[in-house]
Formats: structure tokens, C-alpha cells, sequence
């Protein structure tokens, strides 16, 4: 069955979705800096892949990254896009404030005005007819 | 920056093929009574024969190196919103593939976005 309003229980599956994606991405990229290459040409490709498969911590973030989407599949079969969409694009604030914390990224203002303009083009997005329809367009 | 925007968007199209060739694996499924005993195996085996299935899994393992490579040579906090470049490729594939209606609102709301991913390209 699919519910047209937000239960409790599928807000927080759709927060933990958000958080997953951050942890996801997170491990990504601490698996990739673990690496030591930080451009990747024909030269080196070999070498980033060779590297890449041998850390644990990009492994693990790929498996987040896995889990989350089966994840996000369950939500937008239990929910309308509409729904789903608006709070699922928190992990566009999340994922930046986890790279402010753990990688020290610097955020320019405009960087988080852009960030502003996409999670209200999502919001629009999100209230397209066919999203209501509850057809899923993202995976 | 244009060599990590052009991964992210590599990557992006890449995902968005094999999610297609997941829908079409899903479309040649056969009819299964998943509440019967041992249903649920069959139903896997009949998943993992499909040719469909393998080729999308093959579009996105390319797509998440490409996606790893963006990574590894840009911030995070860059790279990632970048990534809501899906949703001008969802608007795009939804209506040719799927015959999906473009209203103004998912017009409006893609150009947003598109306005969105332009500031943080440009002012990197």
C-alpha cells in the first residue's frame, strides 16, 4: 500500500536514508584520500583502480552507497515522490556539513546558494503532477 | 573543474543507463506468486538470468568509478551537489522513454537546479 501523507516511521527510514548517504559518501571519500591520488589521468588510472580495490574503507562506503539505494527504493514504493523527494534532499545540507567536519572543506556562501537552488528545484520538482501521481522517476 | 563537472555528468548518465536496463530486466519478469513456498528462489534465479540485469549492473559499476574519480579529485562538498544533475537527466529520459509529461512545475524546478549546479561550478 502506498500512503499519500508522512507516517512517522517512514520520515525516519527516509532521515536514515539522508544519514546513509552522507556516512556513504563520507567512506567514499576517505577511502579515495587514503589512496594519496588526487588526479587521475591515463598515466595512473591503473594505479587508482589497484589502490581503490584494496581499501577497506572505500569498500565499505560502496556498500553503504549499495544499501542506501535499496533503501531509497522501499521508500519511494511505500511513498509519493512529492513526499519523499523534499526530505530526501537533506543530505544536500548533511553531506556538506560532514565534509566541513571531517575533510575541512572550506564552503563559500555561494556554494551553499547553489546548494539552496537545487534543493528548491527538487521541492519543485517534488510537486509536479507526476510526482504526486506517485510515478518514481529517481532511483 | 570542467574535468570533474564532465565526470560527475559521465557518471550520472551512466546510472541513469543502467537503471533502464534494470526496468527493462524487471519488464521481462515472468509472473510470480511470491506468497508460495519457495517462490522466492525461483524469482531470484529467473532475476539474475535476465542478460538485461548484468549489462545495467555493468553501466553503473562504470558510472561509480567515474563517480570515484570525480571524488578523488575534488572536495566533497563540491562533488555532491553536482550530483543532482540526475534530476535533468531523469526529466529528459522520463519523457522520451517513458512518455512522461513535462509540466511547468518540473520545468521550473530542473532549471533550478541547472541555475544551482551553474553557481557552484562557476565560482569555484
Amino acid at each position: 500500500m502506498k500512503y499519500g501523507h508522512l507516517t512517522l516511521k517512514i520520515f525516519l527510514m527516509i532521515v536514515l536514508n539522508d544519514i546513509g548517504d552522507t556516512i556513504s559518501q563520507a567512506l567514499m571519500k576517505q577511502g579515495l584520500i587514503a589512496t594519496g591520488i588526487s588526479s587521475v589521468g591515463m598515466g595512473n588510472i591503473a594505479e587508482f583502480l589497484s589502490r581503490g580495490v584494496s581499501s577497506p574503507i572505500l569498500w565499505l562506503g560502496i556498500l553503504a552507497h549499495i544499501l542506501n539505494f535499496f533503501i531509497w527504493i522501499i521508500i519511494i514504493y511505500k511513498i509519493d515522490l512529492s513526499i519523499a523527494m523534499p526530505v530526501g534532499s537533506f543530505s544536500y545540507i548533511l553531506v556538506p556539513i560532514a565534509a566541513m567536519i571531517f575533510f575541512h572543506d572550506r564552503i563559500e556562501p555561494l556554494r551553499w546558494l547553489g546548494i539552496a537552488f537545487i534543493m528548491l528545484g527538487i521541492y519543485f520538482v517534488s510537486k509536479s503532477k507526476s510526482s504526486v501521481d506517485g510515478r518514481p522517476g529517481h532511483g | 573543474m570542467v574535468k570533474i563537472l564532465a565526470l560527475v555528468l559521465i557518471a550520472e548518465i551512466l546510472t541513469a543507463a543502467g537503471q533502464i536496463f534494470f526496468k527493462k530486466s524487471a519488464n521481462e519478469l515472468g509472473f510470480h506468486d511470491l506468497k508460495k513456498m519457495g517462490a522466492h528462489l525461483k524469482f531470484l534465479a529467473e532475476v539474475f538470468s535476465k542478460p538485461a540485469l548484468w549489462i545495467g549492473f555493468a553501466f553503473m559499476a562504470i558510472g561509480l568509478v567515474a563517480w570515484l574519480i570525480a571524488l578523488a579529485e575534488g572536495d566533497l562538498s563540491l562533488v555532491f551537489p553536482l550530483g543532482s544533475s540526475q534530476y535533468i537527466l531523469i526529466l529528459f529520459l522520463a519523457h522520451f522513454m517513458l512518455g512522461e509529461k513535462i509540466d511547468r512545475m518540473k520545468l521550473v524546478g530542473t532549471l533550478l537546479v541547472v541555475f544551482g549546479i551553474v553557481i557552484i561550478t562557476i565560482t569555484h
